[in-house]
């Protein structure tokens, strides 16, 4: 009954602060407005500006030639290119360069050499005279025993004369020149989409078939928007600053100005004062769920739908978060180094734990300290539970959660004084 | 026979080597007064957070109500009994004068009407204000308040007018006095001498952690305040030479006043009478000996209005 009364008194104390209110739900929600602007498609997907200049002209009317252009138009296919023609009389760099403007921006410049479409066709037919010369040569070695001496004789004619034509066809290769800024961090991207394509058009030629069958399908049932799987990371990492940085924070603040020992000449318990602010952050973080999920549906159209399991999750990591945050608090005697503290704390675990990137990107020592990460267990949670629609591996997550909540709960309790020394 | 609401022996808190409680003993009974009076760093504050079951002691007995402070059991008996204002109050910013009484309040199994405390410490303007919106003096009425809301038998006012101008102060001893008229327990700790002669009826003066006097302030003045003075305004050297062959203890100011220093009453007469039969008709005015003349005595003295010890 007291912890009630003091997670009343708290949580309307947190509900008429301003900057309680802005950095616990107001600028969490921002947050996931410019996330959701950024990922959700608005303004239309990403798309690299490339320049292209092409100097395969036929000499008949100084056009390009056919291959040149269907190679263009194959890179305008992928629907990833802006792409800028370059005359072939240009200087390609300085043209880029007043093309971008003052703004500047990354210049990428693909050369197509002059003799893009001979050296292409040649190429195929060389590749294809010694695809033929070859099953031709298997053939012969199959059927000779079969062959009277004539038919031994042209046979090996032919294969001579199939050779010295080969011979005489020219073996350079269609040549393309990709220059790229150093700094550009899309540059890796934009070879390998380069490179797809040019792949594509030398199977197309040759006439080859793809053996291997790339199928893509999602591990999830529903489809979901970028939007959606960032939805439980936010919404993880959002519970545990309000837990380990604003709660460390508050505490220490009640501690400094005598609040906690204020309260603690009555007959109200430390048992009684931890559930009160554990409820008020667990009361917090449903709102901040709650908030964040329903904005997404009303402006990204997401289909998150949290359930039972996201819900317990969410209550049990705000009782581990609020055990830090108490923890923090208890060390410490004023509000701006637990605020220092939790942030140390909290930051850190933030982007090592997968919840803004994916922790396969991430060296592998960083990727066990992850492990030991609280809140890797919380977001893993959260997205088996939400995204995954995995039962399983959210009851696993949320049961490691349980035990950390339960520990640092303890500590939290252990460190915070009821009492002077 | 007054009840014993307060009991303390040999009461001993140390920090490291420091003594900052060493040794002291008191009683304070059913409707004292308290004055716990000293200067900063004293040891009042510790031994108020004793008594208030928050600090530990480190050796003699302290009981309260006749429970013992250091038993968890019995602490819980106290904190159910006594109110407090602690030092440098302060209460939930956002919730307003009502909500942070009420706060309090609910601690206890029952608790007096909130509207009726609001309406003693003459607070109903401010119902509905926010803490942080009050000014020093009103904060410490809304410390008082909630010291009171649970209707406790002791209430221990530790520095309640630290900080506060002299009206704010003068309405703090104005509650005060009305606590007295209820027949509250107060334990009052203060540095200022004139808050614990006016507002005590037991005055004891701490240094150091010790105890150095212990007494009404009445007793105290009578045993450590020295002589009463007799001014006499714009004298000069022919009236000081006069009365100095009668009065050893007459010296000119240097604001020309002539100050006779007298044990007793029938001393004063005399001067009286050598002045008539000297004929003086100047201004005469007789100054009693008060709480800081006693400090200085005692302590060799006086606390300043921060509340350090100036020798």
């Amino acid at each position: 009954m007291k912890a009630f009364t003091i997670f009343k008194a708290v949580t309307k104390n947190w509900m008429r602060s301003r900057s309680g209110l802005f950095f616990s739900i107001l600028f969490p929600v921002l947050l996931l407005i410019v996330f959701g602007a950024i990922f959700s498609g608005v303004g239309g997907a990403s798309r690299y500006s490339m320049f292209i200049q092409n100097f395969d002209m036929n000499t008949a009317d100084a056009k390009p030639t056919d291959l040149s252009t269907a190679f263009i138009d194959a890179l305008n296919s992928t629907e990833t290119f802006d792409i800028d023609i370059i005359p072939s009389g240009e200087n390609a760099t300085e043209y880029a360069r007043d093309a971008l403007g003052p703004m500047g921006g990354s210049m990428r410049i693909l050369v197509i050499s002059e003799s893009f479409q001979d050296d292409l066709l040649n190429g195929t037919l060389k590749v294809r005279v010694g695809i033929t010369y070859d099953t031709m040569n298997v053939s012969y070695w199959y059927f000779e025993p079969y062959l009277d001496a004539n038919q031994k004789a042209a046979f090996q004619q032919g294969l001579a004369q199939m050779q010295q034509y080969n011979a005489t066809i020219p073996g350079a290769q269609a040549s393309l020149t990709i220059m790229l800024d150093p700094a550009d961090t899309s540059a890796e991207m934009v070879k390998s989409i380069i490179m797809s394509v040019a792949n594509a058009f030398n199977y197309e030629l040759i006439g080859a078939k793809n053996v291997i069958e790339f199928n893509e399908t999602s591990v999830v049932t529903t489809h979901f928007s970028t939007v959606d799987l960032y939805i439980p990371g936010i919404t993880a990492a959002f519970i545990m600053t309000n837990g380990i940085i604003a709660l460390a924070a508050t505490s220490t603040e009640f501690k400094r100005r005598g609040i906690i020992k204020r309260l603690s000449i009555t007959p109200l318990t430390k048992i009684d004062w931890i559930i009160g602010n554990v409820l008020s952050q667990a009361l917090l973080n449903l709102m901040l769920a709650a908030i964040m999920i329903a904005l997404g549906w009303i402006l990204f159209n997401i289909r998150v739908i949290p359930d039972v399991l996201s819900i317990g999750l969410i209550l049990l990591g705000s009782i581990m978060f609020s055990g830090i945050g108490m923890t923090v608090s208890g060390l410490l005697k004023d509000a701006e180094a637990a605020s220092a503290l939790g942030n140390a704390i909290a930051f850190p675990m933030m982007f090592l734990s997968g919840t803004y990137f994916p922790l396969e990107w991430m060296p592998p020592y960083l990727q066990t300290i992850s492990k030991a990460l609280p809140l890797t267990y919380f977001s893993e949670g959260l997205k088996n539970a939400m995204i995954y629609q995995n039962p399983e591996g959210a009851l696993l997550n949320m049961a490691i959660v349980a035990v950390l909540a339960i520990i640092f709960i303890i500590v939290g309790a252990l460190v915070t004084r009821w009492k002077e020394k | 026979m007054s009840k014993t609401i307060v009991e303390v022996d040999s009461l001993v808190k140390q920090y490291g080597t420091l003594n900052a409680v060493d040794g002291i003993s008191f009683k304070i009974d059913e409707g004292d007064v308290f004055a716990f009076l000293g200067p900063n760093g004293a040891g009042k504050t510790t031994t108020v957070e004793i008594l208030e079951c928050i600090r530990p002691l480190t050796s003699g007995t302290a009981r309260v109500f006749g429970y013992d402070v250091t038993r968890n059991e019995d602490a819980k008996e106290i904190k159910k009994r006594i109110g407090a204002l602690p030092q440098d109050f302060s209460a939930l910013d956002k919730l307003t004068v009502k909500e942070n009484i009420a706060l309090i309040g609910d601690m206890y199994a029952k608790h007096l009407d909130v509207a009726e405390v609001i309406k003693l410490l003459d607070l109903e303007d401010k119902t509905n204000e926010k803490f942080e919106n009050l000014s020093g003096g009103l904060k410490q009425r809304v410390g008082v308040a909630a010291a009171l809301v649970s209707d406790p038998q002791l209430i221990f006012l530790d520095e309640p007018t630290t900080g506060l101008d002299p009206k704010a102060r003068r309405d703090v001893w104005a509650v005060i006095e009305n606590l007295k008229k209820m027949g509250k327990t107060v334990f009052l700790t203060t540095h200022y001498m004139e808050e614990a002669e006016v507002l005590a009826n037991k005055v004891a003066i701490i240094d150091k952690g010790k105890i150095s006097a212990i007494g009404s302030p009445e007793e105290l003045i009578s045993k450590y305040g020295g002589l009463k003075v007799l001014i006499i305004r714009n004298g000069d050297k022919k009236l000081t030479d006069g009365l100095q062959k009668k009065f050893r203890q007459t010296s000119l100011s240097n604001e020309g006043d002539v100050n006779v220093k007298v044990d007793n009453i029938d001393e004063m007469w005399r001067v009286m009478a050598t002045l008539t039969e000297m004929k003086v008709k100047r201004d005469i005015e007789i100054q009693t000996p008060t709480m800081d003349d006693v400090f200085l005595k005692i302590t060799g003295g006086r606390i300043t209005e921060e509340g350090e010890l100036k020798q």
